[in-house]
């Protein structure tokens, strides 16, 4: 009863992805690498979408585009190896082939010349969606002053530990601090909540843009809202369970709205208002 | 234009021998013990008409448990072609025609059309409901545990449907929706006749006993505004919860439900993606990478199933989540069902009403 | 789009579903809305029934090893090695030499030939299957007491008692169709009494908790029977006329007065007392165990002790009132009845009995061994001992189920040859020397028995995958090359069989199950209607016997070194060792990996926190799981479910076993638990409390 099964129908497939290629993989820290994927047809993205990333016979995940969206021909993805999708992603080697489909999601809704202070918060892989917003304040500048918060869990695990020189030297106040120090780290330790004080920022003029494991997310929004940053300019990027991308598997589905198709990027008034995070 | 007609009894078959040259012909028949399943007919006269509802819903036939998705073959990780060539789209484009849907299934169909062929339209939803085609029947017999008529959603439909038919004793009223079907009883319109005054008095008045029959009048909308303020508390969810057995069944068996998981199988002949059928009663539905469980606990997951009926859905469509068919009160081993809680938010309200 | 209407092969409940077919192939399951036992529902492994069948890593064909290597054989020559290699064990060192496990996954047909094959082909009564391991006390211990081991009453009888008395089994989790009638007896005002060290969600809707000791079942039904003699709610006409024995059970009863059981089980004297009067008063009592029951070195003393129970109140051989082994596997019921078992042909009928034998001699020509045969631990300890030199497995995976893992292991590797039939690759399949891909359950037809006898007919929905072939095709198949020549041309055929030798199958025919939803046994003929409940009139065995038994505390109690005592059992998303479950995506998400619950009060005792890698070590071995801290657990104990390759917790458990029916002390072993980690010091306390941190 199947009919003409194997032909592909003139009509598109939201689910279909195209191919890309691996251009370049480096490798970040021990369980994160960067890969480089260049497709045939141009991409368009803006900072904090993503892309449901597959390989077939393991699955697909959503990942976000940690690049700026410059030429349209490349799009890097930071991937942390967190189970059997990310490990096969891991595997694959440079020229080897990666499915794309997207992007998906409303991204950071962030102008080139943002007025006022810019505050950018992130925690461990959440550094990934952030990246394209550094680089592009790294490169153009902005109105006020651009601090960068960044915790990770050791001096081994800053994932773009290269690339804090060339952001320094944009103009962008890096500070980064870690749960366990050694003693060869000379940047400060503990929680990103503890450090408000090193962050030169006018609270009640900046937008902060904070990506990170919830509890982080959940704390930061809080303290920054007690400071006087008004709640729709506390911007954030949300995670769950995704299946499709598209609004359609209902995994992502939280109070009202779909993380994927609403979100991902939500202000603290919209987090508050449709309860998203519990 | 009118698009009503009468059909005589005599008639049904031939005419569905004749949709069925064109169409594979699913309607409800009796299965081993009884049981009513929607399938392909074989045998017209084994078509049952008067019968209790069917368990699952006909939700299957436009999105199946278990659905191919895509099948990939000779797919060299490292080739640097294009590849599109090797990944074929495993649509299903088999053209069918539902005999015997009950109205309230009709309007879940009409609410998995909103959600599905929305803004992103879902092609295989897309492609299976172009080619289905729905006749359904002016409900003369509810289950004990149907409420569609709170809602608005059955026994009968004033639009929406594809073909909707009254039983009228020896003749069927015969109302045709959308263009397809007014095409379709066209094509055949030796079958039928134009509807006499008779005709309109008999629906009516079938209408109206079909009304009287209902054992149950639930409202959703009290639960809601009972909701919405606040009224309803965790405790109250807790104790619905602590007889959940997390099995699913709730979001299976309701026609609304459209949540699908993905999974990648590596066969023999190639790899094949398909999805299938997935419920927010599971704690695993929202697992993060690292075994993080945003719904951990079991209430959460109730609340959310029924929020999503009763509060967003109205938010986002102005339609309720639900279309009163009943089957969650079937399929439910701890007896929590849709019309059961509703009742049970009302009875809350009322009491904090009184204190 | 096509229907076909079969059963999940799942639990001992036995659902009625139906799957459908579209274009042969299975695209989802639905439960039967009007099937007595689960009338609509279905748990999520039924709901997902379907999903393993067309896996992947099904068996595709037949497999030989050569050169310790598994390579692609034909069904011609897997099966004549299989026929040659045997038929050498037997002539050279004797039938005995070759032991069988059949399966309570298989069909009433395929145990019948398995059964059928090793006594005549074979000619030894070498066979077993996992019964043992979960209900081989039942099974003697009721024969023993009544002279037949089943579930007296109905499942849909239910939801009308007035009192349950639920001991020893976590009824939503493990029959949750069972649960699902509870719940719903509930509802109607009937009494919920749960004894169960654990608090399982059935036990949130008891009326009375009993939180025993594990292990010291024996002692809290003697006190409760204590109770009932002394305050005269013995239903003294029933032990005068149906029962004999009583004044020996007296006696020892004597021994269990309400403050001494407080002291060996922990439960108070009040507690008991109110239990028996409320047991006792009501008829319409229904009695429930399962393998918190069965599985311990007192497991036939346990479900003694219960038969005594229901026989001292007379709540036995009425409707809504009796006794009710649950027993877990889908077919369980059935192997037993087929006489899967090292001692009994089918219905029960002893090997050892002259006249039996000669019956089944005449109708399968050959002549039958008298002795006993081995049960499962024996084969593995006489592999392990180099005596059993052949094996043949069928649907079982020792290698995962049976306690005391290391030694299982080493007991295959030192088989001769080893044959495993199965759907999936097993653990056992890697010692294999020849491995038979068989059909699953919706590739074949055949009958299923549930738990409460009802024999029911599975239907074929899709032709065998791959190469797999049904089981009983594949026995018939080798029989033949054997040279006793099989050539039934349907399981209907060997139904027939079935019934010729088997009074209570007598009257059990496929075309009498076409319709509807199956038969209860006993059904001696063609017209009976089969039987809800059991003992009406009279006890299979005539007089019911009082057993007297003693109280025997658990055979490795926890001591210093080993200070917590480990119960394991099932979870709801999974089923026995895993091999069809573990490969549908909903079950396998819900719970990817092995858990030890635990209580708060350890947990902080030993300073382990919820969600951290723990080291469980018994005096056999010790296993890696994930922390899960709950008040579900007692003081004092930890629980593992058993269905975790990763983290087998059948690597811990104790092999001693009840002398008689020889069923392994599952429930019940001392362990160790240890950080896996050294604690992490925390350099920072966290600056803030986490449920401040709900926005609301
Ligand atoms: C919008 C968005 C952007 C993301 N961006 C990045 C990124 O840039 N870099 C990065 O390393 N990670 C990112 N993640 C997280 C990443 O998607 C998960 O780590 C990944 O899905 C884990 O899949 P797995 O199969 O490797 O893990 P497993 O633990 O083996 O699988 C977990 C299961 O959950 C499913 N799943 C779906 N969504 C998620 C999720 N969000 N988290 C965990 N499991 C999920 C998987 O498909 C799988 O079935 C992002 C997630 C979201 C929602
Ligand atoms: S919620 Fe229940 S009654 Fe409502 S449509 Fe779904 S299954 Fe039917
Ligand atoms: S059907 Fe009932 S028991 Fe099953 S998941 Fe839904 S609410 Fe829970
Ligand atoms: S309760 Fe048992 S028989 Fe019923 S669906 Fe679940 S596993 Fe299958
Ligand atoms: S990811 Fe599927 S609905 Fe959002």
């Amino acid at each position: 009863m199947r009919t003409a099964s194997g032909k592909r129908t003139k009509a598109e497939n939201i689910y279909l992805p195209v191919s890309g290629r691996i251009e370049e993989i480096r490798k970040k820290t021990e369980d994160v690498s960067l890969f480089r994927v260049s497709t045939a047809s141009p991409l368009r993205y803006t900072p904090g979408q993503f892309f449901m990333v597959s390989v077939w016979g393991a699955g697909e995940v959503p990942i976000s585009t940690a690049s700026l969206c410059e030429d349209d021909l490349f799009v890097e993805f930071c991937v942390r190896k967190a189970g059997t999708v990310t490990g096969a992603i891991h595997s694959l080697q440079e020229g080897d082939r990666l499915w794309l489909r997207g992007p998906y999601g409303n991204g950071f809704a962030v102008g080139r010349r943002a007025n006022g202070d810019v505050l950018l918060v992130a925690g461990g892989i959440g550094i990934a969606p952030l990246r394209p917003i550094i680089q592009m304040f790294a490169k153009d500048g902005s109105a006020g002053s651009v601090t960068l918060l960044y915790g990770s869990k050791g001096p081994q695990d800053v994932v773009f530990m290269d690339e804090v020189q060339v952001w320094r030297s944009g103009g962008i106040d890096v500070i980064l601090t870690v749960d366990r120090a050694n003693c060869d780290w000379r940047g400060s330790a503990g929680l990103v909540t503890d450090l408000w004080h090193r962050a030169r920022v006018d609270f009640s003029r900046a937008t902060a843009y904070i990506c990170g494991p919830e509890i982080m997310i959940k704390s930061v929004m809080r303290d920054l809202s007690l400071f006087g940053m008004p709640d729709e300019r506390i911007i954030t990027t949300l995670e769950a369970h995704m299946k499709c991308g598209v609004g359609k598997c209902g995994h992502c589905y939280s109070g009202p709205k779909y993380i994927c198709t609403d979100g991902p990027v939500f202000s603290y008034k919209e987090i508050k208002e449709y309860s998203l995070l519990g | 234009m009118k698009s009503e007609w009468v059909l005589s009894k005599d008639h049904l078959s031939y005419w569905l021998r004749q949709l069925r040259n064109e169409r594979e012909l699913i309607g409800p028949l009796r299965d081993g013990g009884k049981d009513i399943l929607f399938r392909t007919v074989d045998m017209l006269h084994e078509i049952v008409l008067e019968c209790p509802s069917s368990l699952p819903s006909p939700k299957g036939f436009l999105f199946p448990q278990y659905e191919a998705m895509f099948s990939c073959r000779g797919l060299s990780l490292s080739d640097g072609s294009d590849g599109k060539r090797e990944i074929s789209d495993l649509r299903d484009r088999t053209r069918r025609v539902i005999f015997g849907v009950r109205s309230c299934d009709v309007s879940a169909v009409r609410l998995l059309d909103a959600f599905c062929l929305g803004k992103l339209r879902d092609p295989y939803y897309e492609e299976r409901r172009r080619n289905t085609f729905l006749i359904s029947l002016v409900c003369n017999n509810p289950d004990p545990t149907c409420f569609c008529l709170g809602l608005g959603t059955g026994p009968y439909l004033e639009e929406g449907f594809d073909i909707q038919m009254t039983d009228l004793g020896d003749r069927y009223f015969v109302q045709a929706g959308s263009p397809e079907a007014v095409r379709t009883v066209r094509a055949m319109n030796f079958f039928f006749r134009k509807p006499r005054k008779v005709d309109y008095e008999d629906q009516y008045e079938v209408f109206l006993s079909s009304k009287a029959r209902f054992r149950k009048r639930i409202n959703l909308e009290g639960p809601r505004q009972a909701i919405l303020s606040g009224k309803v508390g965790d405790d109250f969810w807790q104790e619905v919860t602590d007889r959940c057995f997390e099995c699913g069944g709730c979001s299976y068996s309701c026609p609304v439900c459209t949540c699908f998981t993905v999974t990648d199988r590596i066969n023999p002949e190639g790899i094949e993606r398909a999805r299938l059928w997935d419920s927010c009663m599971f704690k695993g539905f929202t697992r993060m990478a690292g075994g993080v469980l945003p719904n951990e606990k079991r209430v959460q997951r109730t609340k959310r199933w029924y929020y999503h009926k009763l509060v967003h859905y109205p938010r986002t469509t102005g339609k309720f989540g639900c279309v009163g068919c009943g089957r969650c009160a079937v399929a439910c081993p701890g007896k929590i069902d849709m019309a059961r809680t509703a009742t049970k938010i009302k009875g809350l309200a009322l009491k904090e009403e009184v204190e | 789009m096509n229907t076909i209407q079969t059963v999940c092969p799942y639990c001992g409940c036995g659902c009625g579903l139906y799957l459908h077919v579209e274009a042969g192939r299975i695209e989802g399951t639905s439960p039967s809305k009007l099937h007595p036992v689960n009338g609509g529902s279905l748990c999520v492994k039924g709901w997902n029934a379907h999903e393993f069948v067309s896996h992947p890593d099904r068996l595709k064909f037949p497999m030989i090893r050569e050169d310790g290597r598994l390579r692609r054989a034909s069904w011609d020559e897997a099966l004549d090695l299989v026929a040659r290699k045997l038929s050498g064990i037997k002539t050279s060192y004797g039938p005995d030499s070759i032991g069988i496990l059949s399966s309570a996954k298989c069909t009433n047909e395929e145990n019948y030939l398995m059964m059928k094959f090793t006594r005549a082909v074979l000619g030894t009564n070498n066979i077993d299957h996992c019964a043992r391991l979960c209900h081989s006390s039942t099974v003697g211990g009721l024969a023993a007491a009544f002279g037949s081991g089943a579930m007296t009453n109905s499942i849909n009888e239910i939801p009308e008692a007035k009192v349950l008395f639920v001991i020893g089994s976590n009824t939503t989790e493990q029959h949750p169709m069972i649960g699902k009638h509870m719940l719903e007896a509930v509802d109607r005002g009937a009494v919920l009494i749960v004894a169960d060290p654990r608090r399982t969600q059935i036990a949130e809707f008891a009326h009375i908790h009993i939180r025993h000791k594990c292990g010291t079942d024996v002692a809290l039904l003697m006190g409760i029977m204590n109770v009932i003699v002394n305050e005269g709610l013995v239903d003294v006409d029933f032990v005068r006329r149906r029962t004999e024995n009583f004044d020996a059970f007296e006696e020892i009863l004597r021994r269990f007065p309400p403050d001494v059981v407080e002291g060996i089980t922990g439960v108070k004297a009040h507690d008991v007392r109110r239990v028996a009067r409320i047991y006792s008063m009501e008829k319409r009592s229904m009695l429930f165990y399962a393998m918190g029951i069965t599985q311990h070195i007192t497991g036939i003393d346990n479900v003694r002790a219960c038969a005594d129970l229901v026989m001292l109140t007379g709540h036995i051989g009425l409707p809504m009132s009796g006794l009710n082994p649950l027993r877990g596997q889908n077919n369980v019921q059935g192997a037993c009845d087929m006489g899967a078992l090292p001692n009994v042909f089918t219905g029960y009928q002893p090997v050892s009995d002259s006249k039996t034998r000669t019956k089944f001699e005449r109708a399968w020509r050959r002549k039958l061994p008298g002795g006993p045969g081995l049960t499962v631990m024996e084969m593995t300890d006489s592999a392990y001992e180099g005596r059993l030199k052949g094996m043949y497995i069928m649907g079982e995976n020792p290698l995962l189920s049976d306690p005391d893992l290391s030694h299982v292991r080493e007991a295959m590797k030192r088989l001769e040859f080893l044959v495993v039939q199965d759907i999936f690759p097993t653990e056992t399949a890697e010692y294999a020397d020849v491995v038979l891909p068989a059909s699953s359950f919706a590739e074949k037809d055949g009958t299923f028995t549930n738990t409460e006898r009802r024999v029911q007919l599975l239907r074929k929905a899709i032709p065998p995958v791959y190469e797999s072939r049904p089981d009983w095709e594949i026995l018939g198949d080798l029989m033949t090359r054997m040279g006793y020549r099989m050539n039934y041309r349907g399981a209907y055929e060997i139904m027939e069989e079935i019934a010729l030798l088997t009074p209570s199958y007598g009257g059990i025919h496929h075309h009498r199950l076409q319709e509807g939803f199956g038969l209860q046994w006993p059904c001696p003929d063609g017209n009976h209607p089969g039987t809800p409940y059991l003992h009406r009139r009279k006890f299979a065995r005539g007089l019911g016997t009082f057993i007297p038994i003693d109280f025997v505390p658990p055979d490795e109690p926890p001591d210093r070194e080993f200070p917590l005592l480990l119960t394991t059992g099932r979870i709801s998303f999974h089923y026995h060792t895993g091999t069809m479950c573990r490969r549908t995506m909903v079950l396998d998400r819900e719970e990817p990996e092995c858990y030890l619950e635990m209580n708060p009060l350890d947990a902080d005792r030993l300073g382990l926190k919820h969600r951290s890698m723990v080291k469980v070590t018994s005096r056999r071995g010790s296993i890696k799981v994930r922390l899960y801290v709950t008040p579900r657990i007692p003081e004092g104990s930890v629980f593992i479910p058993f269905h975790f390759k990763e983290a087998a917790a059948n690597i811990l458990t104790n092999p001693a076993v009840d002398p008689n029916a020889k069923i392994p002390e599952y429930k019940v072993c001392a362990v160790r638990v240890e950080p896996l980690h050294a604690p992490r010091e925390v350099e920072k306390p966290p600056v803030v409390d986490l449920e401040d941190l709900r926005i609301t």
